[in-house]
């Protein structure tokens, strides 16, 4: 059943307050938060560093050149930190399923699957992702990459498409959750295929390639949208990135809708 | 001496509790290791060199670094801090035990597991892709990379140990601190690729400090690319580092005794 325009308000204004309150926590504590971000933006720091050393020395990495390599990567970012903002509630569900936490989700008035996901919103991640896209828009000025007014609103379509893919396999692993209590190792082996897209898919080898694409499409999640930006993504991808988005996030709707039926109420 | 068996006893027996999490974290350590076989068979074909790397020798590297890595990087002293913080310290401090032993054992614990599961692992991608992998017959160089690789583990077992002991000030707060830090050990430890393809300046300054001789240096022994006379100097370094963090441990858990309210008890 679609949503209505007062329930729509409703659950933005729940987001927000679920927002503020994480906000608060995480601020309130700058020690913790200078360490955090540091640590956040050292990672991102090295990981480029690397690029520019490797791809520097070998002038191209599977045709692409230095330039592209790290929008890919400043892609792969861009799309791996939006998850983590809106979708960190997961790390968190574990908890309320093994200590049956869970059951004063499930009574109040609202989607459990939206009130477990907004659970934990990080701050941090808000934090360097405004200063990822300081960094991007400064990058795609220099002119280093071409685009084009159509394909930025491709690439923004795109990372849309990427984040409902994310949010398919996020649903999914809550629902592994409720079926079996085990998030955390299953969660982490999403986010380390999901790491192969540091790099674009193109440089691996069939039929790895084809399962990064089709099987767990990480290639539609990390890569798609920058090509689509460099104007390297034929129009049959294009489709499908959204067609397999759609597919994914419905399989994970149902997944979930028979893993509350399985809920058992463990410890409460 | 009995009462630290019955610890790695116990230890084995909490890692089997909770079979599918076990089963899979060790499916998560193959997938990482198949990650970083993926990542750099593409980017270093056969045939290629870079950095005086070839094929071969990089993905010793990169393999034998994850290999070592699940046991000389992984440590249970992170838990420390969580004891410190809900005052679950306050038990140990009753008992005649030596916390420090204590959190050791767990950790031979750990690693044994790690050791065990991750050659059974390797050995699967072995047999499924065979990996152009150096295999390392000198008993002289395996004997210096077992050295290398014992005083890494005692290394980064006090240098975890040291992160957690922030738990006395600050409760908390000890998880981003220890994001920072580990983010700075692994990649100055090697794990993303080989400190010797960084300018002679840079990796000269980090074979000073302790974060090379966990990862980079037990591989560079392995590999054949150091001499007797390179290898003497590293171990060294390493026992120095191991002997200032000990003391280091040693007096910041004794301070941090001075500060301990048993917070939750």
């Amino acid at each position: 059943m679609p949503m209505t325009n007062r329930q729509i308000v409703k659950y933005l204004r729940v987001w927000f307050k679920l927002a503020t309150l994480a906000f608060k926590i995480d601020l309130s504590n700058r020690f913790t938060a200078v360490f955090a971000i540091t640590g956040k933006a050292v990672r991102f720091l090295f990981f480029l560093g690397f690029l520019f050393l490797l791809v520097g020395r070998t002038k191209t990495l599977a045709g692409f050149n230095l330039s592209q390599v790290v929008f890919f990567f400043l892609t792969f970012n861009l799309v791996d930190i939006l998850i983590q903002f809106f979708l960190r509630g997961v790390y968190h569900f574990r908890g309320q399923i093994v200590s049956g936490d869970f059951d004063l989700v499930l009574v109040k008035p609202i989607n459990p699957l939206f009130r477990s996901l907004s659970e934990r919103i990080d701050v941090y991640d808000l934090m360097t992702l405004i200063v990822l896209i300081i960094y991007m828009i400064i990058f795609l000025s220099t002119g280093q990459i071409t685009i084009t007014l159509g394909g930025v609103v491709l690439y923004l379509l795109l990372i849309i498409s990427s984040f409902i893919i994310g949010l398919a396999f996020h649903i999914g692993v809550m629902a592994v959750g409720i079926l079996t209590t085990e998030v955390d190792n299953v969660i982490m082996i999403y986010r380390d295929l999901s790491a192969m897209g540091r790099v674009p898919i193109d440089i691996y080898q069939e039929p790895l390639r084809t399962f990064l694409t089709i099987i767990v499409p990480i290639a539609v999640l990390m890569t798609f949208p920058a090509k689509a930006l460099m104007g390297l993504l034929s129009w049959p991808w294009v489709v499908f990135s959204f067609v397999i988005s759609g597919v994914f996030l419905f399989g994970s709707l149902r997944f979930w809708k028979y893993a509350l039926t399985q809920y058992s109420s463990a410890s409460s | 001496m009995k009462k630290y068996w019955s610890v790695l006893k116990i230890t084995f027996q909490e890692y089997f509790v909770y079979r599918l999490n076990f089963i899979l974290w060790r499916f998560r350590s193959f997938v990482q290791l198949l990650v970083l076989y993926f990542l750099w068979s593409a980017v270093l074909p056969q045939g290629t060199v870079i950095f005086g790397y070839d094929q071969a020798k990089i993905l010793t590297y990169i393999l034998g670094t994850s290999i070592i890595r699940s046991f000389i990087l992984a440590s249970r002293s992170v838990d420390v801090a969580g004891e410190i913080g809900s005052g679950d310290l306050s038990n140990f401090l009753l008992r005649p035990i030596s916390y420090l032993k204590y959190w050791f054992v767990k950790d031979i614990a750990d690693k044994v597991l790690n050791l065990i599961f991750s050659t059974i692992e390797v050995s699967l991608i072995f047999i499924l892709l065979r990996p152009p992998i150096i295999v390392q017959t000198n008993p002289a160089i395996l004997f210096y990379t077992l050295i290398a690789i014992i005083l890494g583990i005692v290394l980064y077992f006090y240098l975890s140990f040291l992160l957690s002991l922030i738990a006395f000030w600050t409760p908390e707060n000890v998880w981003p601190p220890r994001f920072l830090a580990m983010v700075i050990i692994e990649f100055f430890a090697g794990s993303l690729f080989p400190l010797d393809i960084l300018p002679a300046g840079i990796f000269n300054a980090l074979r000073l400090l302790p974060f090379t001789y966990l990862l980079f240096f037990p591989l560079n022994i392995y590999l054949g690319k150091l001499t007797v006379g390179e290898i003497f100097p590293g171990l060294l370094i390493s026992l120095f580092w191991i002997i200032v963090f000990y003391q280091l441990a040693k007096t910041l858990f004794k301070l941090g005794l001075r500060n301990y309210a048993a917070w939750g008890r």
